[in-house]
């Protein structure tokens, strides 16, 4: 087995599940905390439509940030995120098969499904499922998605979510992120070290109070105008921006605890209000990927 | 004799909740192989099976007699003696025939009839979906479309009654006869033909279904574990409990930690370990937490080392941040994070954390007060016990609140009754929990816990059915539990005046509370009877109704000897006595209250002497109840009984002279008020043939 790089993982995860029919699709290119608001995901699993995709989202929680000096903590991390909708009942084996396509022998390791389930209060939305740990290492979430915007999902979908830094670490036996190889003679604290400095600095102690109050009402109008105009798809990334407006000044921790909940409620009613506006349009498309081949026809010409 | 075995093979289910299925199913399981007339249950459960083995059942169940009650005779015959339409509507619902009908004592026709006993494999088909699809677990999922709820996707069944597929469906899956082996070592389906088959074919492909097995396998495989670096698992049944319900086959593993570590306070490093990684710390001899512990393994060794590496490196990880969250912490004093409080909301109309606090600072000073106990200690804790909820530590763990402050109070030098008290007062946090170790924790328990009470009540947020979401239940359960303790920590106050302390901190006039402060009482009420019927008390229903007739707000250890005096009587002869006296008193007195007796108006010599007595004998147990000597209180009472027997076999009480019949009257409730202050006797319900000599 050639050394596990941050990059051979993603390019495996990649191959593993393109091979098992899912659209490898690109990071979305706005700031987000989890792979799971991905358009991509959170619209997706909404009504009847099959959809299968994989990616990987860089993933931005400014509270997380440690100035690049914690070995295990980063204000951004890169997750790959995988949704099966309808959840196959074989979702587990294809999971442990995604392992071992890693190089896992996976009769020589432990591997246990411990219960966590998931619940975003700003989206809405929640699901049961699991930590997976691999000898005792939490490496990715499972969730069966059971809710989102406030919508009750049918069909189900199953939600793969794998914490790459955290799995590369692991599997290349380095006690510190900085030290993984991004590719051979890379290693990922080059790459960005500076960035976690930068950002942990900004978003801790730099960052505008007063702007970023100011952006998050801008965001939440312009949400809403566009969602008057039933434009849902950039309503809801406008909607995204006011979360990490949040985030934002949450880390900096202009937030106070009663505040904490009124703001939270403001992201979550748009980001209802964006799931429902897209069932609609959705379904006035008429389910465009029910029919048939509907995965190929995805992207283009739908319209 | 027959069998049955039923698995459904299933996705993880969390470990705590796997006895929400074993109780209910096998206690299900239990009322079925009684009514069936034999039979045994075996429930258990792995991480993915829920299995029933059923064995020496009757391969058909017994015919019976069913008697059903008919319409009432004089409907049921024309006057020709033939049935009426009434009658014969009952039958053809019924099945029977007017042969049926049996002689009745009463009014209605009765019918028997005999029952053929159905197979016992039709009963199960019947019973056992029903009884697995109906399981309530704490926290389901939809499967599918919405096609069914349950705690995770179905993905078999096997249904084996005899050696032979019994066919059930479970959710429209239907039942077979194979199943599959530990999920990566060794996955294969496989055919199984019976119990003891299944089980043996399962235990080659390395999956132990025996729950109990597993969990001694783990504790041995610790033990030595353990052993091998000197030491012993630390003692914590609750992660214990947990461990086998995590594993299919079951293995520990033992890993280390940097010994930096280990100058974190040892309540994070556990909290660490048991909470987030279901980890135990290794102890060595002297009972210190050494870097060794001990984690779970789903395989029976570790062959390459990787799930020793794993852990370690998960749980250095997580303690790097605790680490991290202690070193920031310890910059500021527990004192500089008071105004921090006021941005952490306790209940949207009941305040911030810092008027919490005021609140609990005049509740505790009050209590010192109204108690006898010294307030000094009690003012620094009361004041400081909620600021660790602002430190890093707590923001993490959130289940170290208290013990954070506890620990960095004892850092910060403060002594020993302060820290402790900080430390402590979210205790007792169950029926089972220790109390606050000393005076000063319990007094800060009860001010924190009666002003939740207090202002919960006060904004109308109290508990209804099974829904607790402030755990104001916990709280009053506690309350009662620490005035129930009475060694050197005891604090000498009733609930009634602890209740009027709460409300007079949220500054309303008394007036208002009049209402809450009944409402309140009748909550804590309800605590006191569940924990001296349930818990290490054991007492009666009936005891313990007895007594709180008499009283029990304003002191809960006084009850208890009270209790414990009726409890001590009942099982003497002479309880009878006591009973009967007071019943008959109770019964011919209705309705008259006054306990002066006119020695002038007492005409039966009888009656003289039962007054004499009644001067003396209620002036010793009134002497006897001001010592608390209850015991003696009651039995001196019972020695008034053969006189009282005399009186009423001599002296007619009913007497129509108003003013005699009064004056009796009197003299009865004088003798039967006397025990009224121990216990209302009358509430004990008794098995007579119990005395009988």
């Amino acid at each position: 087995m050639s050394r596990v790089t941050f990059q051979s993982l993603i390019l495996k995860l990649q191959n593993f599940w393109a091979e098992r029919g899912c659209i490898i699709e690109t990071p979305l290119d706005l700031e987000v905390g989890a792979g799971t608001m991905h358009p991509a995901t959170f619209l997706r699993v909404l009504g009847p439509e099959p959809w299968n995709v994989g990616y990987v989202q860089p993933s931005r929680r400014p509270a997380d940030g440690r100035y690049g000096d914690n070995p295990f903590r980063l204000g951004k991390h890169y997750q790959f995120q995988v949704i099966l909708k309808p959840s196959p009942l074989e979702v587990q084996e294809l999971y442990l098969d995604s392992l071992r396509a890693l190089g896992l022998d996976l009769t020589r390791h432990d591997i246990r499904f411990e219960e966590d389930n998931w619940e975003s209060p700003t989206l809405g939305a929640w699901g049961v499922g699991w930590q997976i740990l691999l000898d005792g290492m939490e490496i990715t979430q499972f969730t069966y998605f059971q809710q989102a915007g406030g919508i009750d999902l049918a069909p189900i979908s199953a939600e793969i979510t794998y914490g790459l830094e955290r799995l590369t670490m692991f599997l290349a036996k380095q006690s510190s992120v900085f030290d993984i190889d991004w590719t051979p003679g890379v290693p990922y604290g080059a790459v960005r070290k500076q960035e976690e400095y930068e950002f942990s600095k900004y978003y801790f102690e730099e960052a505008s109070v007063d702007l970023h109050w100011k952006l998050f009402d801008s965001y939440e109008g312009e949400a809403r105008r566009c969602l008057e105009a039933k434009l849902v798809l950039p309503a809801y990334d406008w909607t995204l921006k006011c979360s990490h407006a949040f985030n934002t000044l949450d880390a900096r921790g202009a937030v106070s605890v009663t505040e904490r909940v009124g703001v939270i409620k403001r992201v979550r009613d748009l980001a209802v209000r964006c799931a429902e506006g897209y069932l609609e349009a959705r379904k006035e498309l008429g389910f465009p990927l029910l029919k048939g081949q509907g995965q190929r026809a995805e992207g283009r010409g739908e319209r | 004799m027959a069998e049955y075995l039923f698995e459904l093979l299933t996705e993880e289910i969390p470990a705590w909740m796997h006895t929400s299925f074993t109780t209910p199913v096998e206690a299900a399981l239990q009322t079925l192989v009684k009514e069936l007339g034999s039979g045994v249950v075996k429930v258990d459960t792995t991480p993915r099976r829920l299995i029933l083995f059923l064995r020496d059942l009757p391969l058909r169940e017994q015919d019976r007699e069913l008697e059903v009650k008919g319409p009432p005779k004089k409907t049921a015959y024309g006057a020709d003696g033939n049935p009426t339409p009434a009658l014969q509507g009952f039958l053809k619902k019924q099945g029977a025939t007017a042969d049926d009908v049996i002689e009745s004592a009463d009014e209605y026709v009765r019918i028997r009839r005999k029952i053929t006993g159905r197979e016992i494999s039709e009963i199960l088909r019947e019973k056992i979906p029903a009884l697995i699809e109906s399981v309530r677990w704490p926290k389901m999922m939809r499967v599918g479309s919405g096609e069914y709820s349950y705690i995770r996707p179905v993905h078999s069944v096997v249904s084996v009654f005899e050696e032979t597929h019994l066919p059930v469906s479970i959710f429209g899956i239907a039942s077979g006869t194979t199943t599959v082996g530990h999920r990566t070592l060794a996955p294969r389906r496989f055919e199984v033909k019976s119990y003891l088959d299944y089980k043996q074919q399962l235990e080659l492909a390395h999956v132990v279904i025996d729950s109990h097995l597993r969990e001694t396998v783990m504790v041995q495989r610790a033990l030595v574990l353990s052993k091998e670096v000197g030491g012993a698992p630390t003692e914590d049944a609750s992660i214990v409990a947990q461990w086998k319900f995590l594993t299919e086959y079951p293995g520990i593993v033992r890993a280390e930690f940097r010994r930096d570590y280990l100058v974190l306070p040892e309540e994070v490093l556990i909290t660490v370990m048991r909470v987030h990684q279901k980890q135990l710390p290794i102890r060595d001899r002297d009972g210190r937490l050494t870097n060794s512990f001990l984690a779970v393994l789903d395989n029976a060794g570790d062959p390459d080392g990787h799930a020793a590496y794993g852990n370690s490196f998960v749980t250095n990880a997580r303690f790097a941040d605790a680490q991290f969250f202690y070193e920031t912490d310890r910059r500021r004093k527990l004192e500089e994070r008071l105004e921090q409080l006021t941005h952490l909301q306790f209940q949207e109309k009941l305040g911030n954390y810092l008027e919490k606090t005021k609140r609990i600072e005049r509740i505790a000073a009050a209590i010192c007060k109204a108690a006898g106990i010294d307030t000094a200690d009690v003012a620094a804790a009361a004041r400081l016990c909620k600021t660790d909820l602002v430190t890093e530590m707590v923001k993490e763990f959130t289940d170290l609140q208290g013990r954070v402050g506890g620990i960095y109070a004892r850092e910060e030098g403060l002594p020993d009754n302060v820290w402790q008290a900080i430390y402590d007062h979210y205790q007792p946090v169950s029926i089972d929990d220790a109390l606050p170790r000393n005076a000063a924790g319990a007094v800060v328990s009860l001010a924190d816990r009666v002003d939740t009470l207090a202002g919960f009540f006060s904004i109308g947020a109290k508990p209804t059915g099974s829904k607790d979401p402030f755990g104001l239940r916990r709280a009053a359960q506690g309350i009662v539990q620490i005035l129930l303790n009475r060694d050197r920590r005891e604090v000498k106050i009733g609930v009634d005046t602890l209740i009027d302390i709460g409300l007079e901190a949220y500054g309303r006039p008394p007036a208002d509370n009049a209402r809450l402060r009944t409402d309140i009482l009748a909550f804590l009420e309800e605590r006191v009877r569940t924990i001296l019927e349930a818990s290490a008390w054991q007492f009666a229903y009936d005891e313990v109704a007895a007594a709180m007739e008499a009283g029990w707000a304003s002191s809960l250890t006084d009850l208890v000897d009270r209790v414990q005096a009726v409890k001590g009587m009942r099982d003497e002869s002479n309880f009878l006595s006591i009973l009967d006296s007071a019943k008959r008193i109770a019964n011919i007195t209705a309705g008259h209250d006054s306990t002066v007796v006119d020695a002038s108006r007492l005409e039966h010599d009888t009656e003289r002497r039962l007054a004499k007595l009644a001067d003396v004998v209620t002036g010793q147990i009134g002497e006897m109840i001001k010592e608390r000597h209850y015991r003696g209180a009651l039995e001196s009472f019972a020695a008034m009984a053969p006189e009282l027997e005399t009186f009423f076999k001599d002296v007619m009480v009913n007497v129509d002279d108003e003013k005699v019949r009064a004056n009796r009257m009197s003299l009865l409730r004088k003798v039967g008020g006397a025990v009224l202050k121990i216990a209302d006797v009358t509430k004990i319900v008794v098995d007579r043939r119990d005395y009988r000599p």
